[in-house]
């Protein structure tokens, strides 16, 4: 089992300290009752398959700190599947660039517990290829978790694409899928999976800078990816709200939706 | 002379007979016979002896007849005049108002006085009672019944004649068997029949609600249909207006169409905005010359039940316990939840994005906490400052809230952050006015601390606070639950309010337990605080004990019935066990009594108002030990019954009070028919040999010449008990004794 005392913000660096300063205002507006209970994600580590990459997801909450009203707290935890701990961070992401380790049987139960319970499980595929052998071993992983329950392609009118931002095509660094798969449970999908490494147009280098360059629109591409990581966060905690009867009438009259 | 002597008349024809059993006789023989030798041996013979003895034996020869109980009997028969019969209807169709504004029962003691002297008057309707009917109420007509009856009664007897003075509404069968059936067998009548018409032909009209149908129950705002059937005779109008009135207040009016028949239904459609049972009203006007005014009007009692409750989730900021509430609420079906989450606020506007590229809409502050407010039984304010949408008219719009709860009697959440309570400013607010807890915080509003909330003895009992059914477990499933992570503070609890878990170390001003989770009651509504925004701990933590999210639904569960006053969690609660009866049923009237913390109230004084069309009745109960008392009254009077309950302790001091209502929807099937049936009348008459005798005509009851009945007499003289015995004893006695005294013996 691995598990790593919480990390926030890897790396002093000149752009992180920039980037915390900005956001500093936002951590220090408002906080949970009890800080414990503030957003914070949780980072699933296999012993092989998996990358830890705090600096993007340190991001993605810095960046749901400044532009949503949801106070976060920038921490982000290394965690096994089977780790009770897992309990504490609804919000966990899975991220690898190979095959992943099978998941024992306690953690295979964990995770079903975990999803069937109310937490969010967002994988991404990080090699920013066509075909991987991380894709094949999270469809193994699946199917394990979810044997009458197949990752499907999501609509383009779900509630992950109006969860704050409104996007009509997910990208990540790379723009090979535009899709997002996912598990559904009851109205909900629990369990989304992105092949277009999302977490790789977040990542930063120690300097701060961009870690890799996103292609094929680069900067704008960006945008873009930023705008799902946000929505995915959103959609974790507020799930179909987007749907309610009362928020798509109004988009429809607001010319918004079609 | 001699039949005093024998104490009556001994006729001839007669025949003597003993009484007294033989053997006892025999007994008194012997007896007698010993004592004659025993008082003649001793004595020297003589003439006077001679004389003496047989004196003596004739006394004793007297006094063995009387022991042997002779009794003279004569029989014979013999004939007396006929009597007459008169049948009088007694139902209440017989109220049916004539032309002239009168009831037709009216027109019956004119008929009465017509009849011959000494007539013997019977009321008929759904039996026969000896005399002159004094009210026509009679809930059926059975004429048949009442002709077999008299046939019965007056067995063997010649009547001089029957009469019979109805209006023909004949619903016992005797009407469809002589208006129906060629060779159907009538009712033996014991003298020839005279039918009397009460009530007139034609002229008449009548405007009748005949039923009313609701299929039962309703949900609350959802639609439901009323149908009204209506009945209109006599008149050539065609259609009618129908009313219908909830609860005394007008609901709608239509105008029915009638068919050839005179029939017609309206269908009215009724959107319930309340939960209780209520009366529906159904009437037509009460135009001059209607026949039977009272069946212008027929009541229903409809049970408006939630399907759903709807529930209102406003959220300042979205965070886990705000995404664990509403996956709660969206799951649970009996929930309709309409959330809205401020996703961006004025201080998130820099982050360099467009407002094209968000999928945000405007927060309907305004709309939502004026006109949509009221539609909804709950509403959640979650981690929500209010501030930055509505400063300028917070008053007007957190009194709306306020007025929501104290006035409609629905109800009012607020959860822990970082802007509620006071930290949300509320303080001084409408708001202030209906939360459980003291606001007015001065310093730090929020400790961060983790930790072990407490259960209450006053959370031990309350239902909200009930995961487990078993206290001692309750207790237990509390403590074990997972910490929370922190504490909005307040100035403790509100009076009046209830704590039902408190801090266990953090205490107020008032150097007690800082609440955790606290209720109250205001005005009609109810209102609910809990202090802090980690309680989807006991969701989540939970289950990942392997101990599952129950006690987090089980929680809000309880939560959502008791805020919205689920009529089980009153303090005092009454029902019938129907909404609607039949005239004659038993109303059952249960009502259950507890105290604030929910425990039975037993040997609880329980005072009973039931208003209806009758007038007021009072009933009066003690609990048993369950807190309950169940109470009866007969369903007498058709129409809309409202009961009200009132519960007092031991102490006198009054527990609470609860209403509920019933009706009794009874359609008079006796008013179903307001015209006289003459063709049934005058046919009875005519099969049975009768006359027939029209309203208004006048013409004198067949009557039997021959008539009468055989009595058959029979006549007993008890001649052992005749004056002439103790007389004879006496005078042979006295004889016997002076011929001894005469001859000197003493």
């Amino acid at each position: 089992m691995l598990r790593s005392p919480p990390r926030v913000g890897a790396g002093l660096t000149r752009r992180t300290l920039l980037t915390s300063a900005l956001a500093l205002p936002f951590a220090l507006r408002a906080g949970a009752v009890g800080p414990a209970s503030e957003v914070d994600i949780a980072e699933i580590q296999l012993s092989r398959g998996t990358i830890s990459r705090p600096e993007a997801w340190t991001r993605l909450l810095f960046e749901l700190l400044q532009s949503t009203s949801v106070e976060a707290e920038p921490r982000v935890v290394q965690l096994a599947p089977d780790d009770p701990a897992l309990f504490r961070h609804p919000f966990a992401v899975l991220a690898g660039n190979d095959a992943l380790t099978p998941l024992t049987e306690a953690a295979s139960q964990q995770l079903v517990r975990y999803l069937s319970y109310g937490g969010f499980l967002f994988i991404d595929d990080t090699t920013g290829e066509r075909q991987s052998d991380f894709d094949t071993s999270v469809r193994a992983m699946v199917r394990k978790l979810f044997p009458t329950r197949a990752l499907t392609t999501l609509p383009t009118d779900h509630s992950v694409y109006r969860a704050f931002f409104l996007i009509s095509e997910p990208v990540g660094r790379v723009a090979l899928h535009r899709t997002l798969e996912g598990v559904a449970q009851g109205s909900m999908h629990p369990l989304l999976y992105s092949r277009d490494d999302l977490s790789g147009a977040l990542d930063r280098r120690a300097d701060g800078s961009d870690a890799l360059p996103c292609t094929p629109n680069g900067e704008l591409q960006r945008r873009e990816a930023v705008k799902l990581a946000i929505n995915l966060l959103m959609y974790g905690l507020t799930s179909n709200y987007k749907q309610d009867q009362a928020h798509v009438e109004q988009l429809i009259r607001e010319g918004r939706l079609e | 002379m001699m039949d005093w002597l024998l104490g009556g008349c001994c006729g001839p024809g007669g025949r003597l007979v003993f009484t007294t059993e033989p053997w006892i006789i025999g007994v008194a023989t012997l007896g007698v016979l010993v004592a004659l030798i025993l008082a003649a041996i001793p004595r020297p013979r003589g003439r006077a002896r001679i004389a003496e003895v047989a004196f003596l034996t004739a006394a004793a020869g007297v006094l063995l007849g009387a022991v042997a109980g002779p009794v003279w009997i004569q029989e014979g028969d013999r004939v007396e005049a006929g009597r007459y019969v008169a049948l009088v209807d007694a139902s209440r169709s017989m109220q049916v108002l004539e032309g002239d504004g009168t009831p037709r029962s009216d027109q019956v003691a004119a008929r009465l006085a017509a009849l011959p002297p000494g007539t013997e008057v019977f009321a008929f309707g759904d039996g026969l009672r000896p005399g002159v009917p004094i009210t026509y109420d009679a809930g059926d007509t059975d004429l048949g019944g009442a002709l077999a009856a008299v046939a019965q009664r007056y067995a063997g007897e010649k009547l001089e004649g029957v009469a019979v003075l109805s209006d023909g509404i004949d619903r016992g069968g005797l009407r469809r068997r002589v208006l129906g059936e060629a060779d159907a067998v009538l009712p033996r009548l014991n003298g020839p029949l005279t039918v009397y018409q009460i009530g007139e032909d034609g002229g008449r009209t009548d405007v009748s609600v005949t039923d009313v149908r609701a299929g039962g129950f309703a949900f609350l705002r959802a639609p439901f249909a009323i149908e009204v059937d209506v009945r209109a005779v006599g008149t050539s109008a065609r259609s009618v207006p129908v009313t219908l009135t909830r609860d005394g207040q007008p609901v709608g009016q239509k105008t029915v169409a009638l068919d050839a028949e005179g029939r017609g239904t309206a269908r009215f459609e009724v959107t319930p905005e309340a939960v209780g049972r209520f009366i529906y009203e159904a009437a037509t006007p009460v135009t001059a010359g209607d026949a039977v005014p009272a069946n212008n009007a027929l009541s229903l009692a409809v049970r408006v039940v939630r399907d759903r409750v709807r529930v209102l989730q406003v959220c300042g900021s979205p965070s886990f316990d705000q995404k664990f509430l509403r996956l709660f609420l969206k799951e649970d079906p009996a929930v309709d939840l309409v959330s809205f989450f401020i996703l961006r606020t004025d201080r998130d506007m820099g982050a360099g994005w467009d407002s094209s590229e968000l999928s945000l809409i405007q927060f309907p502050y305004e709309k939502l906490f004026s006109s949509e407010l009221w539609s909804f039984d709950l509403v959640i304010f979650q981690n929500f400052d209010y501030r930055p949408y509505f400063d300028n008219n917070a008053n007007e719009l957190l009194g709306n809230i306020a007025r929501y709860v104290k006035e409609n009697g629905k109800a009012f959440v607020m959860m822990g952050g970082d802007r509620s309570f006071d930290l949300g400013a509320y303080a001084g607010t409408p708001i202030a006015d209906i939360l459980p807890v003291q606001l007015g915080v001065s310093g730090e509003a929020i400790d961060p601390g983790a930790f072990a909330p407490r259960l209450t003895e006053g959370g031990a009992r309350h239902p909200i606070t009930q995961l487990v059914g078993e206290p001692t477990e309750n207790t237990r499933a509390w403590a074990g639950l997972s910490q929370l992570d922190g504490l909005n503070l307040s100035r403790g609890a509100s009076q009046g309010a209830a704590v039902l878990l408190e801090h266990p170390t953090l205490k107020g001003p008032d150097d007690k337990p800082l609440p955790v989770l606290a209720v109250g009651e205001y005005g009609a509504g109810r209102s609910m605080a809990l202090l802090g925004d980690s309680s989807w701990r006991w969701s989540f933590a939970e289950a990942g004990e392997g101990r599952g999210n129950q006690a987090y639904l089980r929680f809000w569960k309880n939560a959502a019935r008791w805020l919205i006053g689920d009529p089980e969690d009153q303090p005092v609660v009454v029902e019938a066990n129907r909404d609607n009866y039949q005239i004659g049923e038993e109303v059952r009237i249960t009502t259950k009594v507890r105290n604030v913390s929910f425990a039975p109230v037993a040997e609880a004084k329980v005072d009973i108002t039931v208003d209806g069309p009758g007038g007021r009745e009072k009933l009066e109960g003690r609990t048993g030990a369950d807190g309950s008392v169940a109470l009866t009254l007969p369903a007498s009077d058709r129409g809309a019954h409202r009961v009200k309950v009132v519960a007092h302790g031991a102490s006198g001091a009054t527990v609470g009070e609860a209403q509920t209502a019933f009706a009794v929807t009874t359609r008079d099937p006796e008013l179903e028919e307001v015209e006289p049936d003459s063709a049934f009348l005058r046919t009875l008459a005519a099969r049975t040999g009768g006359q027939y005798v029209a309203a208004g005509e006048r013409a004198a009851p067949l009557r039997d010449p021959d008539a009468g009945r055989r009595v058959r007499d029979r006549a007993e003289t008890r001649l052992y008990a005749a004056p002439l015995v103790p007389l004879l004893f006496g005078l042979f006695l006295s004889i016997s004794w002076w011929i001894r005294r005469r001859a000197g013996y003493r």
